[in-house]
């Protein structure tokens, strides 16, 4: 049954009885740096330079309960929506800067399982066969409950 | 069965043989190691097995120890699993106490095989091939253990391990061109002498001077260099430079038989140290390495090339495809 777009199809995954586990005390945010959205970071910025950097589709750390502990930790970050934003010939360009200019370290990629969120790695790809250096990508696939589906080396 | 599980290997597979057999059914390929002093504990550790799989495995070598009396079999300590290596972007690779693997270290595989679909709902691979297109098939016994523990599944490397799995691919073109070699060599000929001469120097500066300088250079720094592993495979780069050294001497005394002899043991040494670090020791490297340490690897590989003549690297290459070729038309002419 075609169900339409599974990036926008409608699910209900509420959970019926309170999530057991303890929830006191405070979490500190591992975000270092503002802004963090694609087209208004610099790729100059000092936080990127010779970083990890996690580029993270918008919706990933709505899902992921452990995002700033998991995956920001230790890492400088940029965050776009391959689906909905406009001008993405510049985030091409922006990641090629990032990986040549910034000579960052690795570059990790968290997408959602929906299909359209794909194109994020494909930007990443396409930056780093247009940059001079090479670094190594990441791409983590995110379940839509927040569970890790796949972890590979790009 | 505590005290086997305390032993080094090599003794232990001397003492009882079948041992060895046990250990190759599960893909755990100790008994040409030429160290072999690596603890049994370790050995279970270091290759993943399920704890299932891996009870089973010590039943039966328990079995082979202490045959028709009931043995408690003990469980080999582990620590917990960590969540995600993205949580210690930071984390060094695990010291061991002793043997192979951080004691109690059982590190994620989700970088070791590429899932597919039906992993990722849970649903088990029963396909008689895999996706690298290899046999699957395998004994009864054994049926019930994951594809990657057998190491029939394709590995995925982290970009700069890659880059070494790669590389081993051109060396095994030239080990497995070594018995064509053998078997046709005129020590009097001049091109005979000049083909074993390029095939060393191809040995001198890409398998060792290029593959195995990062190795031991860069790679092993992210290890400690007292694990056995590490000792087993730093011996193996020792015991092959012996055999080239041994075959340039011998083709100074136009010794034929040491020459065939050093040959024949290098090819045995590093198709047997190849199968080692592709499917043991990279995986394992791979799975206690954070995200941060593999940049580094792969930008500190990218500066020791730089530092390599680029134009040797390429004359290598050159030489193993062209051998490749000529010995594949004279193998056709043959047939003809």
């Amino acid at each position: 049954m075609m169900d339409g777009c599974p990036g926008s199809r409608m699910q209900d995954f509420r959970k019926k009885e309170e999530t057991k586990g303890d929830e006191s005390g405070k979490r500190e945010s591992q975000l270092g740096q503002w802004p963090i959205q694609l087209h208004l970071v610099s790729p100059m910025a000092p936080y990127y330079e010779k970083a990890d950097v996690l580029l993270s589709a918008d919706c990933v750390a709505y899902t992921v309960g452990d995002f700033h502990k998991d995956y920001l930790k230790g890492k400088s970050i940029a965050i776009a929506c391959p689906k909905l934003d406009e001008g993405q010939d510049e985030y091409v360009e922006k990641i090629k800067s990032l990986i040549d200019d910034a000579k960052i370290n690795t570059l990790t990629v968290m997408t959602m399982q929906v299909p359209c969120c794909a194109g994020l790695v494909a930007i990443a790809r396409q930056a780093l066969e247009s940059a001079k250096r090479k670094i190594p990508i990441k791409s983590i696939v995110v379940s839509l409950q927040g569970g890790i589906l796949s972890e590979d080396w790009v | 069965m505590e005290k086997y599980l305390n032993k080094g290997i090599k003794d232990l597979i001397s003492e009882f043989p079948k041992v060895g057999d046990i250990l190759n059914e599960y893909n755990i390929g100790c008994v040409p190691c030429s160290v072999g002093s690596c603890l049994l504990k370790d050995i279970v550790q270091i290759h993943n097995l399920s704890s299932g799989d891996e009870e089973e495995l010590i039943a039966r070598i328990a079995r082979v120890i202490y045959p028709g009396r009931k043995i408690k079999i003990p469980k080999v300590q582990r620590k917990a699993k960590p969540k995600s290596k993205e949580m210690e972007p930071t984390r060094a690779i695990p010291r061991l106490h002793s043997g192979w693997l951080v004691d109690g270290e059982r590190p994620s595989t989700l970088l070791r095989t590429s899932k597919v679909p039906s992993e990722i709902e849970g649903r088990s691979r029963t396909k008689a091939r895999d996706s690298c297109g290899r046999n699957t098939e395998r004994p009864e016994h054994i049926r019930g253990l994951k594809a990657e523990v057998l190491g029939r599944e394709c590995i995925k490397y982290s970009p700069p391990l890659k880059r070494l799995v790669d590389e081993h691919i051109l060396i095994k073109k030239w080990i497995r061109l070594i018995p064509t070699v053998i078997k046709n060599i005129d020590i009097e000929s001049e091109s005979d002498r000049r083909l074993i001469i390029d095939g060393m120097e191809f040995i001198k500066y890409y398998a060792d001077g290029f593959h195995h300088a990062k190795e031991e250079d860069i790679l092993f720094e992210y290890t400690d260099k007292n694990l056995d592993i590490i000792k087993a495979i730093l011996q193996d780069h020792e015991t092959a430079r012996g055999h080239v050294r041994a075959i340039f001497e011998g083709l100074k005394t136009k010794d034929k038989e040491s020459i065939i002899e050093h040959l024949n043991g290098y090819k045995d040494l590093l198709t047997e140290h190849i199968k080692k670090e592709d499917e043991i020791l990279y995986p394992w490297i791979d799975r206690n390495l954070s995200t941060k340490q593999v940049g580094e690897l792969f930008s500190k590989f990218d500066e020791a090339e730089e530092k390599i003549d680029k134009e040797v690297v390429e004359k290598c290459k050159r030489f193993v495809v062209e051998e490749t070729q000529r010995i594949e038309k004279i193998k056709q002419e043959v047939l003809k």
